[in-house]
Parts: C-alpha cells; structure tokens; sequence
C-alpha cells in the first residue's frame, strides 16, 4: 500500500467517523461509536494504522501526522458529543423530577406564648428601657403587709376598693394588689430605687366579663431625692406610647389611693373611637389603664426611708386591661379559660 | 353618687354643658362615671287637660275622660284614676310612647270603649312615688309640652372617693364646681321659724360614751301632717336615687343628699318620757341579749359593739345605721324628733358590716363627719319638715356638744412642694390655687413644725425663718393633714395636665438578676417545641387540692422546696370550686385539657410555668415555682407530606431533657414509679438532673395518667401525658454562662453496639453501664434500634446503641477503643446478664 491510499483510507474513515457521531443518540450509542472506531484492539483506527508499518520509512512520519490529526479531531467531536448527549440527558430528568410547588409545605409545630404573659414580659422590657428591674413578692400576705402598711389601717373606709379572700394562717390573705412589694423593695434596695412587680392577685369578686377573682398586675415604684410627679408623668406619657402607639392621647388627672399622696388615675385616648366618644369609653374618650402616685410618707416610712429626704413615684397596672386594649379583647373570662381557639390567635 | 343638675344649680351657678361640666369635675378629682339624660325614657309623653270626667257605664272603677293636647280633636282616654277632675293638667302617654321599664303604650279597647294612650300616675314615670292616682301637674304647665322638655335632667353620676366624705353631697359637688369655674356657692337656707314649748321643756339626751358620740343635736317638731312630698322634691329623690317616703323621712333624706349630714327623725310620741314629762334619749351601747325590729322588719340580736338610740324601755334604734320599727314616723305621726348626730366612723362602719345593713346614711358615717354638720343639717331638716309637712319647730335644740372646733391648720413649704411636684410654681401661686377651694394662707413663724407624715412614726420638720406658709383648712376637709396633702391640692386645683412631663433623670439603680430569666427561656424553647402556654387559677376545690403529684426529690432542690404542710383554704370562698390555694399544676393542666375536649379539641399539647402552696407546720405560707406540661392527642394535625402521630412517654421524657439542657443540667436519669394512681404503673417515672458541681437541680414526676384518673375527669384522650418539675432557679435567677469545650482536632470515632438483654431489663441502667465502662473519651451515647424476634430467644430484646468517642488532646489508638468496647462488653454482661451480638 502506498501512501496516497492510506492517506485517502484515513480521510474516508474520519468522514465516516464524524458522520456517525453526528448522527449517533445518546451515551451508549457514543460509547460503541468510540469502541468501534477509536478502540485500541480492533478499532478502525487501530487496524488503519498497521498499515503504517508497511510504508517506507520517508513517508512515516507525514502519514503519522495525518494519523495524529485525524484522532484528535474525532475524539473532541466524540467528546462534544458526549458532553451534549450528558446534558440532554439531564434535562429530561430534572424535567421528570418536577414537583407541585404549590402544595403546602410540612408544618413546623410551634405552640402559643400566653397573651397575659407576654402582656407581663412587654411591659417589662418597655420599663427596662427605662432601668427598672425585675422583683417578685409572695401571694399569701397579710393584713399589716398588704394593708396596713399601706396606709390603710383596720376599718378604713378605702378598704371598700378591696374585697379581700382570707386563707387559714393567722392574719393570712390573699394579696389584692402587688403593692405590698413596693415595702418589699424598699427593706431590700436603697435609693436609687428602680422596681418593677409582676404578679398574681386575688378578690373577693364574682366573675363575669369584666371582673376576675384572680388577675395579674404590675407594680412599679421609683425612689430618689429628686423623684417628682413630672417624672412620674413622663414616665407614663412613655409607657403609654409604647404600649398603645405614638400618637396615642394620654391625660394625667387626679385619683385616690390611700398609699400616694399625690394620687393620680392615667388615662390614654379610648382604643376603640380615638377620643371621639363611644360606649367602651362611657363617651368620656378617655380610657383608664393604671394607677399612680407620689410614694405617700407612711409608706415610705414602713419601708424603712426618711420621707423628708426622699420621694417617689409608684404605679400599678392591671395586665388583663392592658393586654384587652392592646389586643381587642372582650372577656376577662377568656384569660384564664384557656381555650386553644383563643389562645393560637396570638402567634 | 347621683347628682341631678336642675338639683345643684340651686347652690351654684353652672353655665358648662353637662358634658364638659363631667370633664371639669373628672380632672379635678371628682370621677364623673356617667352623664344621664334622666326622663329620656319618657317617650310620646305630653301635657294635656281633661275637659271631662264621666263614669264608664260598665265598669265602675273606671272613667271616660276627654282629653286635650293640642289643638286638634281631643282624645277620649279610658282612666282607672280617681282623682282625676276636669280642667286638670296631666302627663298623657300617646299611642306608641314607651315609659320607663320599656312599657310601650297602645291604642286600646277597654270594654267597648277606644282608649287613645293613657294618663300617666308619677310612678309609672319614675317622677313620683305616687302610684295610686294620676300626677296632677301646676296649673300653669303649658299644654302639648313633652314632659321630658319640663321635667328632664342631666344626672352625673360622681365617683366620690373614701377620703372626700365632704363631697358625698350636692354642696360639696358645689364646692367642686366652685373651684373649677369661680361661681360662688350658695348655701341653703337653715332659718328655722321657732314657736311654742321650748326642746328643752320636751328634750332630753344623754349620751354614754361621748368618744363613740360626739356630739348630738335633737330637735322638735309639733303638729305636722305626715303625707306625701311635694312633687318636685319627690321628682328629686328619684332622680338621685332615692324613694320617696313621706314629707318627714324625705326631709331627712333631701337633707342628706344636699348637706351630707345623715339625720333620723323619730314619731317622739313612741319616745318614753322621764319625770319631767320630757322624752329621754340615751345614747349607749347595746346590752348583750337586747333586740330590736328595724325599719326593714328584720328582728336583729344586739351586742356590747353596736351603738344604740334607745330609751328607758329599750333601743329605738341603731345609730347611724338603721331606726328601728316601733318608733318609725307614719301616718299617724304629730310629733317628730330629729336626731341630728355625729357617731364614730369606725363604729358604725363595723356595725354596717355586722347587720350587712350598709346604707346611704353609714356609707357617709363610716367616712367622718365635722362636728358643724349636726347643727346646720338639725336647722335644715326642720326648716323643711315644717315647710313640707306644716308642722311648728319648738324654740332651741338640744346640743351635747355646742362647741365647734376651729379649722385646722397645716404648715407647708412652698419649696418642698415644688420639688414634690417638679413644678416651679411660687408662694404666691401655690396660695392663690389654695384659696379656690376655701383653702386660706398665711405666714408661718420660724420653727413651725411642717408635717412631714402622721404614722406610723410622726414626724414633723421645724421651718426656717420665712420658709413655710400655714394652711387654714375648712371644717369639712378631714383629708388635708400633712404637707403632701397640701401638694396634691395645689396640684389638683391647677390641674394635673399643668405639670411638666419629663423623663426621670436620677441616678440609676445597680444592676440586678432578672428573676423572670429562666421562665423566659424555657418558655420560649417550650412554645418553640409546639407546647402552648396556658395560665390557670391558683384557687381551686378541694379535690382538686388532694390530686397528689409528688415530684419526686424536690425537697433537695435549693429555692424550690415543697413545703411540707396541709393546703392553704381560703376562709370566704366565692364558691366551693375556689377555696384551695393548690400544691401543685397538673389537675389545673387536665381541667384545660377537658375544657378543650369539650369544645371539640382532641391535639392538646400544653404547659405552665405556676406557683403551688401549702401551709408549713409553724403557720407559714410556702409557695415554689413549677413546671407543669400536658400532652394529649396527636402531634399536630396529619397532613398530605406527614402522618399525624398520637403523643407517646418518650415525648414527655423528650420535653424533660430538652428542659433539662435548657436549664444548663446534666441529661436526666430517670427512675420507674410503679405507685400507680394518678399515674399508670408501667408507663411513669421521677426524673432527676443535675447541675455544675452535681447539686440536684431537676426533679419530677412524668408519665401516661392512670385511666380511672382520666375517667375522673371525664377525658376522651386515650392517652395522656403529664409532668411536673421543680427545677433550681425556677423561682428567680440567672442561667449560668456555659462553658465552651475546645474542638479536638482529631476525629471522632463512632462504634455500634447491640446488646441483648431480658425483656425486663431498661435502657436506663444499660446506658449508664455503658457510660461507665466506655470510660471519659465517650462523647456521646445513642440507643438507635430496639429489635425482638429471630433469632433471638423468647423474653429477649436487643438494644443497638452507637457509641461516639473523642479525644480532646490526641489521636484515637485503635487498641484504646477496642479495650473500651471490650469493658462495655464485660461490664453489661455481669452488671445485665447481656450478651454482645456480633
Ligand atoms: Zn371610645
């Protein structure tokens, strides 16, 4: 054979060759093509290049080049081929593993904090701010505790505002309002006095939507020579910001507690008619959501501090009428009830 | 307190609409609750005349009247009335008017006759107390008026509070008025026209106890006819709340309402007189064994602390509270007594309570009266009497206490009062807002004692020279004592919304624990894991309280003890079902669970964070935090993409360790509790975990509820699962940082083990042994298969557990770990009978 023919031989088979994996169809086709074609025992290429051998030896190298040229340029058209025929390949699987993204996804159980708690935890992080820390008392106290030491000695008509549940230890009640603390605090800490009093309390009262026999409040009491009743009155105008927006309306009037003197009642634009006049504010505009005052010197006495050289403010909150307002709740009763359609509207 | 506005125009000038008169009086202190537009109910009532009276002829009792109201056809009205006449002016309920209680009136047919409305008697009207005839109105009242446009009133109700005793009174409301807009209070009139037999002559009053009755004024009154009110007062009363009575007990009322001066007149006739041919009134406490029929006909059994009026026979009444039966004024009365006393607040406030008999009169007793009052309101009420009710007022009064005192007088400092309030308002301005409600001033000499408090221990601070000022305080405001009362009356006159507003700018207080820190946090975790919080009454019945859930190893709990001691019982429960202060969570916890089940919810995972309480043995109250959760049901709803699952004890237990890591503890170990009931025997165990140190810091009682304890509380759930635990610092405090480990660079090696062991044998001990014997390198321990069957015997399970070791400070040696594994293999063998199965 001479070196034309085989020359002509190697061009045939690289058309051919091309031709085939052109038109050839996925990995297998391709992986017989390259068997076939490119093998190394028994492939054309491989039989066409014993023919090499028998040339003479001036013309090996040019048909060696030829050789060289003609594989490479089969195997890229092999690999092209094969890169194309992976690709398609995982079209069709990614377009078979299609999914309904519309479906629902897996719920993740989470439960429901409860909205007096978290009413309680608001509050005290929106006093936080203002340095008040956290302080708890008991719940079985006693008359001199929750009392008299409040400035309200046996017999005292305020004790009206009270309707008092008694337990069987001696002197032994049930706390009505978490004031009893502020004398806690007070025998505790110094001025600067900072303090925060979440908890339960008790009444002797009937229940129905608007009266629990037991309920939440939060007290509060600040103590410095400085104290004044403006701080009080800044403090609160802050507190009702907070909790009820901005913008909220808030009226700084006088009430009556018989442990400040000052006394004061805070109220904040009605929730439900923003001050225009509705049934929910007795047409006032005006809804009361705490009680205050400047710290009365009995009081301050009882906790052991000199009411010449100090003074104070105190306050106390009901937290079911804050948590109502903030939430639009109806009935004290559904707090305590604990119904699960109530309690998972508050996520 | 009901104040009619037509009412308290007679003592002061009010020119504000009702509205804003409510918003004055609310800033100022007085709470007006409620504007009322009285005699809005009166709908279609009228003004009309009767032209003619005439005999139904089938009924006797009744009459055909003709009526005009305007100027078209009369009406023909069929009326019940007889004391109705022609020419009279009558309120006419037209067809389709609604009176008071909702009572709409039609046209109607009334044996053969149209009756057109009806003519109206002043009780269906809520005018009068009249019930028995037809209101007959003045001559002069215009015809066709709307009787709510003649008769109709504004009506504030005030909320008085305790210390302003003065103010329960339409002068007081006055007095209020008068700080507010500047009008002058009118005061009203108490000249008496005196004639005949002096009191004295007819008098007597002797008074036991003068600390229990101060002072006691009585008058007389001969001659009166005891009968109806005129209409207006009658109107009056009603308006504020009161009955009409009669002309003599209205009086008395009227004057209360007007003066705040509770007054008791007596028919002096039913008086037992003494030698002198007086009626003698002994004012003294009642003897054990006496009774006495009060006004309400209730027989009451008297005793040493209630106060009588009484005579030589025996108690006529119990003073300040309630006259007695026999000597009640009535119909036949001629001759009245008018007690006009001042008795001690807490007295009468104790005997109020004693008789459950708290009354308009005790409310304003029980609140102190000045010693002033007993005289002008003895002066009042005999004015009127007379007036109402024709009688004579005998010359003079008897008077146990002619003296009255002077006006009390507070030193206060302008400076301290400024600093109290944060104000800078000056001497001058603080003493022209005193002198708004009557309050006068005037210089205080150096040294004057300024009062700082009156209790518990007095204490009084001597002025400088020029520092402070003297405050003359009315008679009637016991509530101005020391300085800081002085303040909130500067503060209240120049209204509240005239202080500053600023944020406290003191110094700080020193940092402090937050002793909500790990309620919060386990809170949060427990919400995050599905369990929704709850809050359940701490008051609940007594079987509930006997629901035992012993926690276990709490009492080692330091701060979280269970006090050992009896339930705490509440002495005056609203009702039987919250009369136990409880020892602990879980009954709470079920009656959730059944009250869900009631409404159609079955999934009920649950928890709260809640004191229990009991008595100690030395007359203490205990009260510790606890956890308490409640899972019954499924876990969540099933879904397309997951099946539901009913809650089972590892989901209780997974809560405990989950608790257990969040708490910063050690995992727990847990101990089967076979006590059975509350808990089924097989399926309950205590739990205990330990903190840094290893102090015991976890403690509880969880497992499936024993089904007769299910069937007690009526639950559908066929399992539920419940625990309790007392945990360190539950009830205030901090969670410790934790403490990083260095990562060992070298990796861990993990190792699978499957022990067989009886049926009987727990996984608890069997991981312990474990624990034990792989030694420290073991960084963690996993059971991950449980197996039964072939080829393992009857009775026999295998446990396969995965072992992880680590070593922090160099490579693993293979030999280490096949030595470790082979004391894991020793020790279950001897320490479970447990085979290795390779
Ligand atoms: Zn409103």
């Amino acid at each position: 054979m001479d070196r034309e023919t085989l020359t002509a031989q190697l061009r045939a088979f690289r058309d051919e060759a091309l031709r085939e994996l052109a038109a050839a169809r996925g990995e297998d086709a391709l992986e017989a093509l390259d068997v076939h074609y490119l093998g190394r025992r028994g492939g054309v290429l491989s039989g066409l290049m014993r023919g090499i051998g028998a040339l003479p030896a001036e013309d090996r190298p040019a048909v060696g080049a030829v050789v060289n040229e003609i594989r490479s340029e089969v195997e890229g058209a092999l690999a092209a081929a094969r890169a194309a025929a992976r690709a398609d390949a995982l079209a069709v699987r990614l377009d078979h593993e299609g999914e309904d993204m519309t479906a629902p996804g897996r719920p993740i159980a989470r439960g429901v904090p409860h909205p007096i708690v978290e009413t309680v935890a608001r509050i005290a992080e929106v006093f936080g701010q203002f340095g008040f820390v956290t302080y708890e008392g008991p719940e079985v106290e006693s008359d001199i505790t929750n009392f008299q030491m409040l400035n309200i000695p046996p017999d005292h008509p305020a004790r009206d505002l009270w309707d008092t549940l008694y337990v069987d230890l001696d002197g032994g009640l049930l706390r009505t309002h978490t004031s009893p603390g502020q004398i806690r605090v007070m025998h505790a800490e110094q001025p600067p006095i900072r303090a925060l009093l979440p908890g339960r309390c008790f009444r002797y009262e009937a229940v129905d939507a608007s009266h629990a026999s037991e309920f939440f409040q939060v007290e509060g009491l600040m103590v410095d020579e400085g104290t004044s009743m403006a701080d009080l009155r800044g403090q609160l105008d802050e507190f009702g910001h907070a909790m009820f927006g901005r913008g909220r309306a808030t009226r700084f009037r006088p009430g009556y507690y018989p442990f400040t003197e000052p006394s004061v009642a805070f109220d904040i634009g009605c929730v439900m008619c923003d001050g225009s006049g509705c049934p929910a504010c007795s047409r006032t505009g005006w809804m009361t959501i705490l009680g205050a005052g400047m710290v009365h010197p009995v009081v301050l006495q009882y906790g052991g501090i000199d009411p010449e050289r100090y003074q104070g403010f105190a306050f106390g909150m009901g937290v079911e009428r804050i948590a109502m307002l903030r939430h639009g709740i109806g009935d004290l009763r559904l707090f305590l009830e604990n119904d699960l359609r109530f309690l998972e509207q508050f996520r | 307190m009901r104040v009619p506005l037509s009412w308290l125009r007679d003592y002061v000038d009010v020119q504000l609409e009702p509205d804003r008169l409510a918003e004055c009086l609310t800033i100022l202190g007085m709470e007006v609750q409620r504007v009322e537009r009285w005699g809005s109910d009166w709908q279609g009532v009228v003004v009309g005349e009767l032209l003619a009276v005439e005999k139904h002829p089938r009924a006797d009792r009744l009459s055909l009247t003709r009526v005009r109201v305007d100027d078209g056809e009369p009406l023909e009205i069929v009326c019940g009335a007889t004391n109705i006449a022609p020419g009279q002016r009558v309120p006419v309920a037209l067809p389709g008017a609604v009176l008071p209680g909702g009572r709409s009136i039609e046209r109607t047919e009334k044996l053969g006759f149209v009756s057109n409305g009806m003519l109206c008697s002043g009780d269906e009207l809520h005018l009068t107390g009249d019930a028995e005839g037809i209101l007959i109105l003045p001559p002069e009242t215009p015809l066709g008026a709307r009787l709510t446009d003649l008769y109709g009133d504004w009506v504030l109700d005030v909320d008085v509070k305790p210390n302003r005793g003065d103010a329960l009174c339409l002068l007081g409301v006055a007095r209020e008025v008068s700080a507010a807009t500047g009008a002058q209070v009118r005061l009203p009139d108490t000249v008496v026209d005196e004639r005949g037999v002096p009191v004295a002559d007819r008098l007597a009053v002797e008074i036991e106890d003068t600390h229990l009755c101060p002072r006691f004024v009585g008058r007389w009154v001969s001659g009166v006819r005891v009968g109806p009110s005129p209409d207006s007062v009658q109107a009056r009363l009603l308006a504020a709340g009161l009955r009409p009575v009669s002309n003599v007990v209205d009086a008395t009322n009227y004057v209360m309402l007007e003066l705040g001066k509770p007054i008791h007149a007596f028919d002096a006739a039913t008086v037992a007189r003494d030698a002198g041919g007086r009626a003698r009134i002994v004012v003294r406490p009642a003897r054990t064994g006496e009774r006495l029929e009060t006004l309400d006909h209730a027989e009451r059994e008297l005793g040493p602390e209630t106060l009588l009026i009484a005579d030589r026979s025996g108690p006529l009444a119990i003073a300040g509270v309630m006259g007695g039966a026999a000597s009640e004024v009535s119909e036949a009365t001629t001759e009245v007594i008018i007690e006009s006393a001042i008795f001690d607040p807490v007295s009468i406030r104790r005997t109020a309570f004693r008789y459950a008999l708290r009354s308009e009169a005790s409310l304003r007793f029980e609140k102190g009266q000045e010693a002033r009052l007993a005289r002008v309101g003895a002066d009042r009420v005999s004015r009127l009497v007379s007036a109402w009710s024709g009688g004579t007022v005998a010359p003079g009064r008897v008077d146990s206490a002619p003296d009255e005192p002077q006006p009390g007088r507070v030193a206060f400092r302008p400076a301290r009062i400024r600093r109290l309030l944060g104000t800078d308002l000056d001497a001058a301005e603080q003493r022209a807002l005193l002198a708004r409600v009557g309050v006068e001033t005037e210089p205080a000499a150096a040294a004057t004692p300024v009062p700082v408090a009156a209790q518990p221990r007095p204490l009084a601070v001597p002025a400088a020279a020029g520092e402070a000022l003297i405050a003359v305080v009315p008679t009637w405001r016991r509530d101005l004592v020391i300085e800081a009362d002085v303040a909130e009356e500067i503060a209240r006159v120049a209204g509240y919304d005239t202080l500053p507003t600023k944020t406290p700018d003191t110094a700080m207080p020193p940092w402090r624990p937050d002793p909500l820190e790990l309620r919060d946090a386990l809170r949060s975790v427990l919400v995050g894991a599905g369990l929704t919080e709850v809050v359940t009454p701490a008051l609940v019945a007594p079987g509930h309280a006997e629901f035992a859930w012993p926690v276990g190893a709490a009492d080692g709990i330091a701060g979280e003890e269970r006090t050992a001691g009896r339930p705490i019982r509440v002495t005056n429960p609203l009702s039987e079902n919250r009369s136990v202060l409880r020892p602990g969570l879980v009954a709470s916890l079920l009656d959730v669970l059944a009250w869900n089940e009631r409404h159609g919810r079955n999934d009920v995972a649950i928890f709260e964070l809640g004191k229990g309480y009991a008595a100690a043995p030395d007359g203490t109250a205990g009260e510790w935090w606890r956890l308490g959760f409640l899972l019954a049901g499924d876990v969540g709803a099933a879904t397309w993409n997951q099946p539901a699952r009913p809650y089972d004890t590892a989901d209780a237990r997974g809560l405990v360790e989950l608790v257990a890591r969040i708490a910063g503890l050690t995992p727990p170990d847990w101990t089967p509790h076979r006590d059975g009931s509350p808990l089924h025997p097989g399926r309950a165990a205590l739990a205990s975990a330990r903190g840094a140190g290893g102090t015991p810091s976890l403690a509880g009682l969880v497992g499936e509820l024993h089904p007769d304890v299910a069937a007690a509380w009526d639950l559908r759930a066929s399992r539920v699962l419940a625990g309790e635990l007392a945990i360190a610092r539950l009830s205030g405090g901090g969670r410790a940082p934790t403490h990083a480990r260095p990562l060992s660079r070298h990796p861990a090696v993990e190792r699978d083990l499957a022990v067989v062991v009886a049926e009987a044998v727990p996984a608890g001990p069997v991981a312990a042994t474990i624990r034990t014997a792989a030694g420290e390198r073991l960084a963690d321990l996993r059971l991950f298969d449980v197996y039964r069957g072939s080829p393992l015997g009857p009775g026999e399970k295998s446990l396969a557990w995965r072992l992880v070791f680590e070593s922090p400070d160099g490579p693993l040696a293979e030999a280490d770990i096949e030595a470790a594994m082979a004391r894991v293999g020793a020790a279950l063998l001897t320490g479970h009978g447990g085979r290795v199965r390779i």
